[in-house]
């Protein structure tokens, strides 16, 4: 906005000159910025929730809460299972939920299956925050940032996994909830808390590629068990939980998502436009094309144009 | 001139914008490319794995029940996740191993657990052996979870579970079902610093209480002829000897266990079974006998050897057990009611004193045959059989004056 104030103030030559200038810049800048979104690492973190090896205990729910200053309550009320009875979803008092689900193959062990924000490879939420609040960590990690977030709550739409929630309670600086991969404690050289306090480990955490192998050998030692389907293998282009199941993973609530990545069709043609600085010249130079076209047919002389053209602003008064 | 320029900058800026835009995303192209030769070769692999179940049978194991690489070195031994099922086990009776085992590593929240191991394991006969938990072990000393299984949950092997999972998963699959419990203070811990370790002193001694067995079971099936089934539990243990492990060999817990505190989900315990699973226990004896022989329109009376046979068991006979005279190939051979059929060595050392009837002289020289014809000793000769009824006994057999 301010940059095409600023434009309607100054000549063309002038104009033709900042464009450019403005051009190169911008060809720099999104250079820069380029190399400032880090690759992921090889090393990045991997977490595979084993369904059939999840006894719903809902401890991870527990340490989650405790580990993010949320109000969690006792460790031993959790063993109730009266919260099972409906479908819950991670929120903004609860980063991970754990819901039941029917096991047809054995009616006396229900399927658990924990959900939380999911980490994507290629993040929806990173890709739709227009202040640059969310961050794709180069391990893996989606993490949010309260000092940038303007509370704009884009990121809530992009999200396929509907996990951003917003703390709509508070009046006064509401952030943006979702599972962080226990950035803190991590950088204590502990684990998440969810995966430390697993008795079953059911969520096994590793290197993405180390657990993904690992995931493939149980599908391959237990067919019987598992079907042949690593969910977030693929799905939106990878994510970093990952899950594998008796059964089909939609019967789990878990949707049926493709492997096209959310911001990639969005991000080619935003990404597209706007790299290079290229809308803007290009707007300017039609529109510049136009005012000279027109300006030399008023003048009905020459071929060539000449002297100065008006200003906008002349124009405009006019 | 310079005018075309003005024209063209823009065309060349649009023309790029759209190949950007509509630019195949080379990346998606390579990923899908490798999902598909992933989904391949994992098929392929999976069709090895089984082609090799037989392994399961016959317990045989080859290099790749274990590793991964076709070239196992020291410093590269490719691994595989325990191949459970198919390691070969050796068999302990439970009084050989310990009574309790106190599992007390790694305990956050939760005080320790004295496992009370004796009584799992006498019940594990039941249920396919110590190999249940005790999965992986050569021929060997029987080695303990933390031999395998790390206590570090942040490590670079996350092949096996580490050792709080591999504790875990024992015991919940059969605890979870049994009481659908997710309390961990109800069942085996308690909270830190609210008391000491549960069972502690309880567990040991400690048997499994007395089975609460059945003498019969009476089915009614869905057939309109021959509907009544009816099983003598009692008959199978006490009159034919079988032990419990002759048919509950590869039961889970959860066949006595389920439902204890469950509701009406423990109904569901019961599991729907195909005609197969229905008559596997009892064909591994009974596979040559008619449908019949189970199925009748009345319930069935107790197994008697008099009424269903003919032959009274007395004395000497009643002690002897089933497969001396029927064989142990099951079904039993059915066995004439002759005392050749068995005694094939009969012999004149035979006392026939205890058969009730004393020979006097002249009867000494006489062969059975004489006397008993055609080999059946059931019948008991007469006197008048071989003597006139008239001139007996004054004129018996052979000279005498």
């Amino acid at each position: 906005m301010i940059y095409i104030e600023h434009m309607n103030n100054i000549d063309r030559r002038n104009f033709l000159k900042t464009a450019a200038i403005g051009a190169a810049s911008l060809t720099l800048g999104s250079a820069t910025v380029k190399a400032a979104d880090k690759p992921l690492s090889d090393d990045r973190i991997g977490i595979l929730v084993d369904t059939t090896a999840c006894v719903g205990c809902r401890h991870c729910e527990w340490a989650c809460r405790t580990a993010h200053g949320l109000p969690a309550g006792e460790l031993e009320s959790y063993s109730d299972n009266s919260v099972f009875k409906e479908y819950r979803r991670p929120g903004n008092e609860a980063l991970t939920v754990v819901n039941e689900f029917e096991n047809e193959k054995n009616p006396l062990l229900p399927v658990f299956v924990k959900s939380q924000c999911m980490h994507c490879e290629k993040p929806a939420c990173v890709s739709a925050c227009i202040v640059g609040a969310l961050t794709k960590n180069e391990d893996g990690s989606v993490t949010w940032n309260d000092d940038k977030c303007i509370g704009c709550r884009y990121c809530m739409v992009a999200c396929q996994f509907q996990i951003p929630t917003y703390e709509w309670q508070k009046s006064i600086d509401p952030h943006i909830m979702k599972c962080d991969l226990c950035s803190e404690r991590r950088s204590n050289g502990k684990l998440p808390a969810c995966i430390e306090i697993c008795p079953n480990e059911a969520l096994l955490f590793g290197k993405r590629s180390d657990v993904l192998k690992a995931a493939k050998n149980k599908i391959k030692r237990k067919p019987d068990t598992y079907i042949n389907h690593i969910y977030g293998e693929h799905e939106v282009g990878g994510t970093t939980w990952m899950y594998i199941a008796g059964k089909k993973f939609d019967k789990l609530k878990m949707p049926p998502l493709g492997t096209a990545t959310a911001p990639g069709i969005s991000e080619a043609i935003q990404h597209g436009i706007f790299a290079y600085f290229v809308p803007p010249v290009t707007l300017f130079a039609l529109l510049g094309t136009m005012m000279w076209v027109t300006k030399w047919k008023k003048t009905n002389g020459s071929d060539e144009p000449k002297g100065k053209l008006p200003d906008v602003n002349d124009e405009k008064e006019k | 001139m310079k005018k075309i320029h003005f024209i063209l900058i823009p065309i060349v800026f649009f023309g790029y914008v759209l190949s950007k835009v509509f630019q195949p995303d080379s990346e998606s192209v390579k990923d899908k490319f490798t999902v598909e030769s992933i989904s391949s070769t994992e098929q392929n692999e999976m069709k090895k794995f089984h082609d090799n179940s037989s392994l399961r049978v016959t317990q045989k194991l080859n290099c790749k029940s274990c590793h991964s690489s076709e070239y196992p070195t020291k410093d590269d031994p490719g691994l595989l996740g325990c191949p459970r099922s198919e390691m070969i086990s050796v068999y302990h009776s439970p009084e050989e191993g310990p009574e309790t085992v106190l599992i007390n590593e790694m305990s956050d929240y939760y005080s320790g657990v004295e496992f009370p191991h004796k009584v799992h394991a006498e019940m594990s006969e039941m249920s396919g052996g110590c190999t249940g938990c005790h999965h992986y072990n050569t021929t060997g000393p029987v080695l303990n979870c933390r031999k395998c299984h790390e206590s570090s949950r942040s490590r670079e092997d996350v092949s096996l579970p580490d050792l709080k999972a591999a504790y875990h998963r024992q015991c919940m699959t059969c605890h979870k079902q049994w009481s659908n419990d997710n309390g961990c203070s109800t069942q085996c811990h308690t909270r830190k610093g609210s008391g000491s370790i549960i069972n502690t002193g309880t567990s040991k001694n400690k048997t499994h209480p007395a089975l609460n067995l059945p003498t019969k079971l009476v089915w009614e099936t869905n057939s309109k002829t021959n509907k009544i089934v009816t099983f003598f539990h009692d008959e199978h243990i006490n009159k034919f000897n079988l032990s419990c492990t002759s048919c509950h060999n590869q039961e889970s817990c959860i066949k006595c266990h389920a439902g204890k505190n469950r509701g009406d989900i423990g109904k569901l315990s019961r599991k729907e079974k195909s005609i197969e699973e229905h008559h596997q226990p009892c064909a591994n004896c009974h596979f040559g006998n008619s449908c019949q022989k189970c199925h009748r329109d009345k319930e069935m009376l107790s197994f008697d050897h008099a009424r269903s046979s003919g032959w009274v068991l007395k004395s000497y006979h009643a002690k002897v057990s089933c497969t001396k005279c029927h064989g142990t190939k099951m079904p039993y051979r059915k066995v004439e009611h002759k005392c050749v059929t068995c005694h094939k060595s009969f012999s004149a050392e035979f006392d026939h004193k205890l058969a009730g009837f004393t020979f006097s002289e002249g009867h000494t020289g006489l062969e059975c045959k004489n006397c008993h014809s055609g080999g059946d000793f059931t019948k008991t000769p007469v006197c008048t059989d071989c003597h006139d009824d008239k001139s007996f006994p004054q004129d018996l057999p052979g000279t005498r004056k």
